[in-house]
């Protein structure tokens, strides 16, 4: 019982020295967001690099992009942003790569953490409804809160 | 064959502590590699995922502490996602069915064994929390329960693709253990598809290593 208590001594002592630490990166981050979104490079899965733009527009987060949604934009593919209910880690994101891949009518796709947003290319001439991308989202095991298409998912909307 | 049980064991009996909890449905189509180790015993799950709400695969669990090794085939169902924007929530039931079978020098017969239980977590990119039980019922190799509960926060939030980083804390309950209550802090480590924690049991003294692998 007695090493019991040390022991649970010794993690509460740990856990309330740590989140300090935590507490100084996240007021870093919080002062830095923007540019490092800028400037960073992000790896794929693929191994592309993905360089993100602005994130956010008045209306949600904007497309991110990569160099794979770049050459797919090039090619005059329709640029679609949809906002992604509980998506909080890489196997999340991992699930809407795998079900969105496998569609002939996406070109480029990249989930984006920081914004929760599912940007897609598609390929050109290719369409695809919300309902598709919805039920798309729900065999990832997720939940599509709002699309946006066009200048919308650009941040080009006035 | 036996040579190649012995050393699955024995790879087995190396993994030691803790539940692992990390996404036990996939995607729809999904597979997934899921290695489990607890003070009591080792595991190692492999599950396909049909649909978004279930899976199923074969497990293979080493009891270490009563000498038996369990086959079985376990389903594994999602009642309940809660969603939000900056938040997940998971609320699942499993179970297994399969055969017990002596290791270690324990000759009795193999005979039927199931389990079943419950797990429940809930995440965001920075905080986590998660429970789960189970009871196993392996006729005269025995009967446990155990339950355990795990709290975490990542110092950093990384994005898409970069190494994200957890500080947590594990306490387990096992009513038949002479150390019925145990303390486990361990770090996870999470990039792409593959999940790997690192920790050491401060009650009975043991490290662990877990793993998951998504692909």
């Amino acid at each position: 019982m007695n090493l019991l208590i040390k022991n649970i001594a010794m993690i509460t002592a740990v856990c309330f020295c740590l989140p300090a630490t935590a507490q100084e990166h996240h007021a870093h981050d919080d002062h830095a967001t923007h540019d490092m979104h800028d400037q960073h490079d992000h790896e794929e899965a693929n191994s592309s690099h993905a360089s993100h733009s602005g994130h956010t527009a008045s209306d949600g987060p904007i497309l991110t992009r990569t160099k794979d949604i770049e050459s797919a934009l090039a090619d005059g593919g329709e640029p679609i942003v949809a906002d992604v209910l509980g998506v909080v880690c890489d196997f999340c994101a991992l699930a809407m790569n795998k079900i969105f891949s496998k569609r002939e009518e996406v070109a480029a796709i990249f989930v984006d953490l920081d914004t929760k947003a599912l940007s897609l290319v598609l390929a050109p001439g290719a369409s695809m409804s919300d309902q598709t991308i919805a039920d798309l989202a729900v065999q990832a095991g997720y939940r599509i809160a709002e699309v946006r298409r066009g200048d919308a998912a650009l941040g080009n909307a006035s | 064959m036996i040579l190649m049980r012995a050393a699955f064991l024995l790879t087995l009996g190396c993994l030691t502590s803790i539940v692992t909890v990390a996404r036990p449905v996939s995607y729809t189509g999904g597979w997934t590699v899921i290695e489990e180790s607890d003070r009591q015993s080792s595991s190692v799950l492999v599950h396909y995922t049909p649909a978004h709400q279930w899976s199923v695969g074969p497990r293979v669990e080493l009891n270490r502490d009563d000498d038996f090794a369990l086959y079985s085939v376990q389903p594994t169902w999602l009642a309940k996602r809660w969603f939000g924007a900056d938040y997940q929530g998971n609320l699942y039931f499993f179970g297994g069915a399969g055969i017990a079978s002596g290791t270690n020098g324990n000759l009795r017969d193999d005979r039927f064994a199931a389990y079943g239980g419950v797990m429940a977590d809930w995440e965001t990119r920075s905080l986590f929390a998660s429970y789960r039980a189970r009871y196993l019922g392996a006729s005269h190799f025995g009967e446990q329960f155990m339950q355990a509960a795990r709290i975490g926060f990542a110092p950093y939030e990384g994005d898409t693709g970069d190494l994200h980083t957890w500080l947590m804390l594990e306490i387990d309950h096992r009513p038949s253990d002479p150390n019925s209550v145990a303390a486990t802090p361990l770090m996870r480590f999470f990039m792409g598809p593959l999940l790997v924690e690192a920790g050491y049991n401060l009650t009975v003294n043991q490290p662990l290593f877990n793993f998951t692998y998504r692909f």
